[in-house]
């Protein structure tokens, strides 16, 4: 049995307390290029390592490149804590990671529920916390929303969003992002990533 | 054979499992007059149809080997090619739609589109062959053409315009109502031979006027003349809407389709005359070449006889009089005695004998013309070749050849078994580009590999009854591997000193797991403990212990060896006692570096219809499978896991059976991953009890 190394801080660590419980909604808000998707792999890599099992929807990216991304950001995160991660302790953390791909125009609540139930159902797989990267939330009716709420919590398990701010654009009231307005009170977390320099900043919205 | 080629047509029947494609083509050859008496596919008479002529087709009732005939209707002459149904069997509708001109899609009123019907249809767009849609077995309980039709339309893409509509169906089907005539035709006679027309009865006069709305609805796109009929309320006449239909098949923009039962003999006439009224002739079809001189420019082929020989060869058969060439002239004619070239080996070849087939029989004939399809007897050549006059530098692009899905591994009897099976396998495999085999290098079995259970079956069956080979088949052996997990030390002395030379030779270091090779060797040595000159040896008598590893004889691998002390005796030490210290050093640090068993993962992609998702995955599941994650791309989705080679055997069975045939996947060699300890365990406990065996 090899031994699951943390060697790298724990993202939820970082949040504080205000990380949505199981059937919350947690939002990574930020403009184009910033790194919402890698920070997102980041929180799930943390989980994974955590023997916690994640579903990880991507809207419009195959499965082959979300599985680079995990790759890319688990290698980045050993080099940068120098730390020699074996290939062992990849294989170890893979089985508790399952993508789901879907094209943005055709995804919709319902037919995520179903590809659920067919994991748990069969006893294939069970989520212990969701992440959909990809979701345009300025086209996305509330309604997708309130959906994938009652799933969240059919399931017991948070769900955690990225959400693509336009750089130009000013938030609206409370500072939360204008592509969620709509949704807002649904999201029991809202953080933002922005540039300062060469770093990234986390910040709460939500509080 | 008809010297005007508008009067010909090369047409293929293609259709899902048991659809009665073989049934429809005995009809055709019955009231084409070409046979006299209609035998069965799995009649008492045990004689079995025509097209079935191999005796395992007879014994199991199904087409195994498409087979080849012609006729004459109404002044046409029709060559049929009859086709197997099953995916096994693929390649001979590969074959046969690559030369044909037309097809009659055959569906069964009851099972409507089926898995086949699918693969069929997508074999036709792929060589863009018209087809004319028969649904058959309207005598059946729970026929229902109308929603084949449906069918047709959302789960093919067709354009499928109704021609005909039934009049009674399941045990009322009493005929056919012709939407173009406005006739009631029934089918009298023993054998339903004489097709009789009369008026509509009263009670389908309704709906066939609503239905033949509907079908000039459809068709008048095709013709301005129709429209403008249509528009203005004129006359329509039967050679407008003829016309018009043909206009569209040719085009694949529709699909008439036609009713009946070939079994109760009902619809089969008038499907005749529809083959000849809407499916293409050779000259209606355009045929290319590639040029090779000219960096493959496309070149449309002609069907001019005066023209240079263009032809391909589709189909071989060897035979006791030699190899039977199945080949389509497109262009100028074959005739015997010419000198033609073989484009892919360039050789020239002497026509000698040229056959026309009708099922296993064949008649002499002196040439074959363009648009025509014949047999040659004693060419060596593959199927997919291409024959052109001298001096011609075109060659015509091959049949899709789709990858075998299953393996076996075969085992003869005894000696004369052996010899018998290999000769079997040689002239299987070149008949049929699908049926692979090869002998694995690592176990030595011999494989074969097809495209599911039931080819492989065939072809096993085959070898006892042509060939008297004897063979045992069984799940291919997993090529493992043994390699190590920790690092251990060894000290091994190799002595054999009782008295004249003996031998003499100690190594001392260690071994430990790599990732940086399979072997990898280290000389540590210092002050010459051991002789520089048997450094090679000890290698080597590492390197040797690899190929075959103490656990399970399997090759081992991911292995370092680091040697750094050992000692020599001035007489007794040579490069053999090097070697025999290097085993024994090797014996004693592999046991101790707990030795593990590392089995091939592959890396599996099922496509599938999204409906049958949560089905596949768990028959992933199953088989010790990592999903990775699945794909949604609409209709269909695509799931990537990795899984166990050896948990893969029968997969595809399992697939098709579980998806209706829907879902196909790809298969390749992703890692090797150590092996669960259970079935470790099991594994050991077996190699045990078959060492036992062979001692």
């Amino acid at each position: 049995m090899v031994k699951k190394e943390i060697f790298f801080p724990d993202p939820f660590k970082q949040m504080g307390e205000n990380i949505p419980a199981a059937g919350g909604f947690g939002a990574l808000t930020a403009s184009a290029g910033i790194g919402k998707t890698a920070f997102l792999v980041r929180m799930s890599l943390s989980s994974l390592l955590r023997d916690n099992n994640i579903l990880h929807i991507s809207l419009n990216n195959p499965v082959e490149k979300v599985c680079l991304q995990y790759e890319e950001v688990f290698r980045n995160l050993a080099a940068q804590h120098k730390v020699k991660v074996s290939d062992q302790l990849w294989e170890t953390i893979l089985p508790n990671r399952f993508i789901m791909t879907f094209k943005a125009e055709t995804f919709s609540a319902p037919k995520l529920e179903e590809r659920v139930n067919d994991l748990t159902e069969q006893g294939i797989f069970f989520p212990r916390m969701i992440v959909l990267d990809g979701l345009p939330f300025d086209e996305a009716p509330r309604k997708t929303f309130t959906d994938l709420k009652s799933l969240a919590r059919k399931h017991g398990v948070p769900i955690w969003f990225t959400v693509r701010t336009h750089r130009h654009a000013p938030p609206g009231p409370d500072g939360i992002p204008l592509p969620m307005l709509h949704v807002a009170d649904l999201f029991e977390a809202i953080f933002e990533l922005h540039a300062e320099g060469n770093d990234i900043r986390l910040q709460s919205v939500r509080k | 054979m008809k010297t005007d080629i508008s009067k010909v047509r090369n047409i293929g029947i293609s259709a899902h499992i048991d659809s009665g494609k073989t049934t429809l083509t005995e009809r055709i050859l019955f009231y084409t007059k070409r046979i006299h008496t209609i035998h069965d596919v799995k009649g008492k008479d045990g004689v079995g149809a025509t097209m079935d002529s191999m005796e395992l087709e007879k014994e199991r009732g199904i087409t195994i080997a498409s087979a080849a005939t012609f006729c004459e209707w109404n002044e046409h002459e029709v060559n049929i090619i009859d086709t197997p149904g099953h995916v096994d069997f693929t390649i001979e509708v590969e074959r046969s739609l690559r030369v044909l001109d037309g097809a009659i899609l055959v569906l069964c009123s009851v099972g409507g589109v089926q898995s086949q019907s699918i693969t069929v249809d997508q074999q036709m767009k792929r060589y863009k062959v018209p087809c004319i849609a028969f649904i058959n077995k309207c005598d059946r309980s729970g026929a229902n053409p109308e929603r084949v039709i449906v069918q047709l339309k959302e789960k093919l893409g067709h354009n499928a315009v109704a021609l005909q509509m039934p009049m009674g169906l399941e045990i009322k089907f009493e005929g056919v109502i012709d939407l173009i005539k406005m006739k009631a035709l029934y089918f009298d006679g023993s054998n339903g031979e004489t097709v009789r027309e009369e008026e509509i009865p009263s009670q389908y006069l309704e709906e066939a006027n609503a239905k033949r709305d509907t079908m000039l609805d459809a068709i008048s796109i095709f013709s301005d003349e129709l429209t403008e009929a249509l528009l203005e309320e004129k006359e329509i006449t039967q050679a407008m809407i003829i016309e018009a239909v043909r206009k569209g098949t040719l085009t694949r923009e529709l699909t008439p389709v036609m009713i009946g039962s070939a079994y109760k003999n009902k619809g089969v006439q008038p499907l005749l005359d529809g083959v000849n009224a809407f499916l293409p002739c050779p000259s209606d079809v355009e045929n290319e070449a590639l040029d090779t001189e000219e960096n493959e420019k496309t070149v449309i082929l002609s069907t001019d006889m005066k023209k240079p020989l263009v032809s391909f060869a589709f189909k071989l058969e060897d035979g006791q009089y030699g190899q039977l060439t199945y080949i389509r002239v497109y262009q100028g004619a074959i005739n015997k005695g010419d000198t033609v070239i073989n484009v892919r080996t360039g050789k020239k070849v002497k026509i000698g004998r040229l056959v026309r087939l009708h099922a296993n029989h064949s008649e002499e004939i002196e040439m074959i013309p363009s648009g025509y399809i014949g047999a040659m007897f004693g060419i060596d050549c593959a199927s997919g070749d291409t024959f052109t006059a001298p001096g011609l530098s075109l060659t015509m692009t091959s049949m899709y050849v789709p990858d075998p899905v299953i393996s076996l591994a075969i085992v003869p009897k005894d000696n004369k078994s052996e010899m018998n099976m290999s000769k079997a396998l040689n002239r299987f495999t070149k008949e049929d580009p699908t049926f692979k085999a090869h002998v694995d290098d690592e176990t030595n079995e011999t494989i074969i590999s097809g495209m599911g259970e039931l080819h492989l079956e065939v072809y096993v069956e085959r070898m006892r009854r042509e060939y008297n080979a004897e063979v045992s088949t069984g799940q291919p052996r997993v090529a493992y591997r043994e390699t190590i997990t920790q690092r251990a030390d060894f000290n091994y002395t190799h002595k054999k000193q009782t008295g004249g030379s003996g031998q003499y030779g100690r190594i001392a270091g260690y071994i430990e797991p790599t990732d940086e090779g399979d072997f990898i060797f280290e000389n540590d040595i210092k002050g010459g403990s051991i002789p520089t000159q048997y450094i090679p040896a000890c290698e080597k008598g590492f390197k040797n212990c690899m190929a075959k590893g103490p656990l399970m004889e399997f090759p081992v691998t991911g292995v370092k060896i680091t040697i750094n002390d050992g000692a020599s005796h001035s007489v007794d030490s040579s490069d053999m006692a090097f070697q025999a210290a290097a085993r024994g050093a090797f014996l004693e640090g592999y046991r101790r570096a707990t030795p593990v068993i590392h089995e091939p993962i592959m890396k599996v992609v099922v496509e599938t219809p999204t409906e049958f998702q949560g089905t596949v995955m768990g028959t992933l599941n199953q088989r010790r499978g990592m999903i990775v994650g699945a794909q949604d791309e609409g209709v269909m989705c695509v799931i990537e896991a990795h899984l166990p080679l050896a948990d893969m055997f029968g997969y595809s069975t399992v697939l098709r059976s579980s998806t209706q045939g829907k879902a196909q996947f790809t298969m390749e060699f992703s890692t090797y991953k150590q092996v669960p300890k259970n079935i470790a365990e099991e594994l050991l406990k077996k190699a045990a009890e078959n060492k036992k065996k062979a001692a």
